[in-house]
C-alpha cells in the first residue's frame, strides 16, 4: 500500500513545483548533469531523484526511533486507541464494545455521520501534526536548511522525502495497532472487508494530515507554531462538512466533497471508490507543491 | 575557475552587496575578510546555490549558479557558518547520509567516510553521537561532511571561529593541505589566518570589494606606512619611545608588551621611503642602547584592513 502511494506521488509533483516556479523548463536532475562527465571520480552524477528521496526519508525514520519521539508518540497512540476501542461508549448509541456483543472496530474507525466524530481519525488530528511538525522547522531553526538545500537534491526532493518519512512513521503507527484488531478478531467474527476498507482510510487520511503538517512545519521555524497551525487545520478539514454543513444546509454537499471525515468513512465502509483515493491523492500533491513553494520562497526575497 | 562579476543583493531595502566582482582561478585558496555585514557571508551563499543573487552573475567553469545549481552543487563543498549538524546522528551515520545524498557510489561510501574522517582527524570519534562533541570536532564534522564527495571547490563560512589556538592551527594546515589540489575560498575575521593559509586576499566592504590581491601585492598597493620592531634592553621605556619617536618621518613610536623582563619592544610606524631602519640604527648607536633586535614588519594586514573598512 505504502508503495503503491508513494510511487504514484513520486511521480507527480517531483517535476511540476520546480518547474511552476523557476518559470523555466525544469531542468532534470540528471539531465542537468548528463551533459558532462563527472568532475571528481567519487562525486557521482548528482541526483538520482529515488535514491534522495529514499536516503532522505530514511534519515527522518531514524530520527524518530533514535529519539524517544516515536515510542511516546506510538505509546500515548496505542493507549488511547486501545481505551477507545475497548473501554469507552462506542458511539451510535450502542454501548460500549462489550455490551455490543459484537466483533467490530467501530471504536478505532469512530462514528458515521457528518456531525459525529471520534476514533483515530479525530486522534490523528492531533497525533499527525506531533510528527510532521519538526521536519522543516527544526531544520530552520538549527540552520542545517543551509546544508540540505546546497546539497545536490531538488528542493521537491528534499520535500518528497520528509514527506515519505512521516506517512511511513504513520503507516508503522497504524501498523502497531493491528493487535487490537487482532484481539478482536478472534474475540468474535470480524468483518474483514470493512476493517481493512477501515485501515486503507485511515491510512489515506494519515498521509493527508502528513502533508498539512509537512506544509506548516515549512511555514515556520517555530515547532510549536508548526504544530497548532497544523492541528487547527487538519481538525478544520476533519470537521469542515460538520461545521459548515450546520451553518448552511444547502452546502452540506460540497463542504462534504472537501471533509477528510466524509471521504474516510467512505473508505471505511469498505467501498474503495477511486473519487475517493482521488481526494487524498490531489489534496496531498497540492499540499507538497505548496510545501516546496514555500521552501523556495527563499528564492523570492529580492 | 569561478567568475563572479557585478553581483548585486538586496534584502528588502538593504543592500548587502553592491557590485562584487572577482575571479578565483584553480587551486588558489581565496581568503575572505571583512567586517560583519561586509557581505561575505552572503557572496558565499550565493556562490552555493543558497538563495539567487538580485543581479549579476556567478559562473563555475563557464556553468551558471542559477541555470546549473545541481551540477555545481555536486561538485562542492560548503561548511556555513555555525557549522549546522544533525546534532542526534551519529558522526558515521552523518557521514553516510551525506555521502549518499552526495551521490557517492554505494561501494565507495565507507572508503570516503574513512579518507574524509581520516583528513579532519575524527576517526577515533565517528561512533559517537555529533551533539555531545566540542565545537572542535563538530567543526572538523563539518568539514568532513564538506569533503566527503571529494570536491574540488571548496566554501568555508569561517571555518576556525570559536576554536582554540590549537584547534586553530589543525584546521589551518588541513586547509593548506586541502588546497594542494582543490580551489578554496573561506572567510573569516581572523587576520593571521588568512596570512598564514591564503595564496590571495579578497578584503570586502560594504557590499563591495575594497582589496583583491596576494599579500605582497597588497603590501605593495595599500600599505602606505612601513613598520619597525624594536627590542632594546636595559633602557627606560618611555625614554627609548620618546627618542625613537622624534626620529624623522615617525608617525607613532609605541611601546608593545614584552615577554622577557627588561626588554623593551617599541613599534614604529613611518611612511615607506623614510628610511626608518639605518635612522634607528644611527640613534641606536649614538645611544648606547643595547639593540636585540630590529625587524621590518610584514604587510600590516590589520592596518590596512582598518584602513578599507574605514566606516564612511
Amino acid at each position: 500500500m505504502a508503495e503503491t502511494m508513494t510511487s504514484t506521488l513520486a511521480s507527480k509533483p517531483a517535476v511540476s513545483p520546480t518547474a511552476a516556479v523557476a518559470g523555466k523548463p525544469a531542468v532534470s536532475p540528471t539531465a542537468a548533469v548528463a551533459g558532462k562527465p563527472a568532475v571528481s571520480p567519487t562525486a557521482a552524477v548528482a541526483g538520482k531523484p529515488a535514491r534522495n528521496v529514499w536516503a532522505l526519508a530514511k534519515r527522518e525514520l531514524g530520527f524518530y526511533f533514535n529519539s524517544p519521539i516515536a515510542y511516546i508518540v506510538i505509546t500515548l497512540f496505542l493507549v488511547v486507541s486501545g481505551a477507545m476501542l475497548f473501554v469507552f461508549q462506542v458511539p451510535d448509541g450502542v454501548g460500549d464494545f462489550f455490551a455490543a456483543n459484537e466483533a467490530n472496530l467501530r471504536g478505532l474507525f469512530g462514528p458515521t455521520g457528518p456531525e459525529a466524530f471520534g476514533g483515530i481519525p479525530l486522534l490523528f488530528v492531533f497525533l499527525v501534526p506531533a510528527v510532521t511538525m519538526r521536519l522543516i522547522a527544526e531544520e530552520k531553526r538549527t540552520g542545517t536548511i543551509e546544508l540540505l538545500v546546497t546539497w545536490p537534491v531538488t528542493d521537491a526532493q528534499i520535500v518528497l522525502g520528509k514527506y515519505l518519512g512521516a506517512v511511513l512513521f504513520v503507516g508503522i503507527m497504524l501498523l502497531a495497532t493491528l493487535p487490537l484488531a487482532l484481539t478482536v478478531g478472534g474475540l468474535g467474527k470480524l468483518d474483514v472487508g470493512v476493517a481493512i476498507g477501515g485501515y486503507l482510510g485511515l491510512f489515506l487520511l494519515g498521509a493527508a494530515y502528513a502533508g498539512l503538517g509537512l506544509m506548516t512545519s515549512a511555514w515556520t521555524k517555530n515547532q510549536i507554531v508548526a504544530y497548532l497551525v497544523g492541528a487547527l487545520l487538519c481538525a478544520f478539514f476533519y470537521f469542515v462538512d460538520g461545521m459548515l454543513g450546520l451553518l448552511w444546509d444547502g452546502g452540506r454537499d460540497f463542504f462534504a466533497g472537501m471533509s477528510f471525515k466524509a471521504h474516510f468513512q467512505n473508505v471505511a465502509r469498505g467501498v474503495v471508490d477511486l473519487r475517493d483515493i482521488l481526494f487524498y491523492g490531489s489534496f496531498i500533491a497540492i499540499a507538497l507543491v505548496v510545501t516546496t513553494l514555500s521552501l523556495q520562497a527563499r528564492n523570492w526575497k529580492k | 575557475m569561478i567568475e563572479v562579476s557585478g553581483l548585486t543583493k538586496s534584502y528588502d531595502d538593504f543592500q548587502a552587496l553592491k557590485g562584487v566582482s572577482f575571479k578565483v582561478n584553480r587551486g588558489e585558496i581565496i581568503g575572505f575578510l571583512g567586517p560583519n555585514g561586509a557581505g561575505k557571508t552572503t557572496t558565499m551563499k550565493i556562490l552555493t546555490c543558497y538563495m539567487p543573487q538580485t543581479s549579476g552573475t556567478v559562473n563555475v567553469d563557464g556553468k551558471d549558479v542559477n541555470q546549473d545549481a545541481l551540477a555545481i552543487r555536486s561538485r562542492m563543498g560548503y561548511l556555513p557558518e555555525s557549522t549546522p549538524l544533525y546534532t542526534d546522528m551519529l558522526v558515521y551515520d552523518y557521514l553516510h547520509h551525506v555521502a549518499t545524498v552526495r551521490g557517492v557510489t554505494k561501494d565507495k561510501i565507507r572508503e570516503r567516510i574513512k579518507a574524509a574522517c581520516e583528513m579532519c582527524g575524527i576517526l577515533d570519534r565517528v561512533g559517537q553521537e555529533i551533539g555531545t562533541l566540542s565545537k572542535g570536532y563538530k567543526q572538523r564534522v563539518g568539514l568532513a561532511q564538506a569533503l566527503i564527495h571529494d570536491p574540488d571547490i571548496l566554501i568555508l563560512d569561517e571555518p576556525t571561529s570559536g576554536l582554540d589556538p590549537n584547534q586553530i592551527v589543525e584546521i589551518r594546515n588541513l586547509i593548506k593541505r586541502l588546497g594542494e589540489n582543490r580551489t578554496i575560498i573561506l572567510s573569516t575575521h581572523n587576520l593571521p589566518e588568512v596570512m598564514a593559509t591564503c595564496t590571495r586576499i579578497l578584503i570586502i566592504h560594504q557590499g563591495r570589494i575594497v582589496a583583491d590581491g596576494t599579500a605582497a601585492q597588497l603590501e605593495e598597493q595599500e600599505a602606505e606606512n612601513e613598520r619597525l620592531r624594536v627590542l632594546l634592553r636595559g633602557v627606560d621605556a618611555d625614554v627609548a619611545r620618546l627618542e625613537l619617536g622624534t626620529l624623522p618621518g615617525v608617525r607613532r613610536a609605541e611601546v608593545m608588551p614584552s615577554v622577557e623582563t627588561g626588554v623593551t619592544v617599541i613599534e614604529l610606524e613611518a611612511p615607506r621611503g623614510a628610511e626608518l631602519r639605518s635612522a634607528t640604527f644611527k640613534k641606536v648607536v649614538e645611544k648606547g642602547w643595547e639593540l636585540l633586535e630590529l625587524a621590518r614588519l610584514q604587510l600590516d594586514l590589520e592596518g590596512l584592513f582598518r584602513k578599507l573598512t574605514r566606516e564612511v
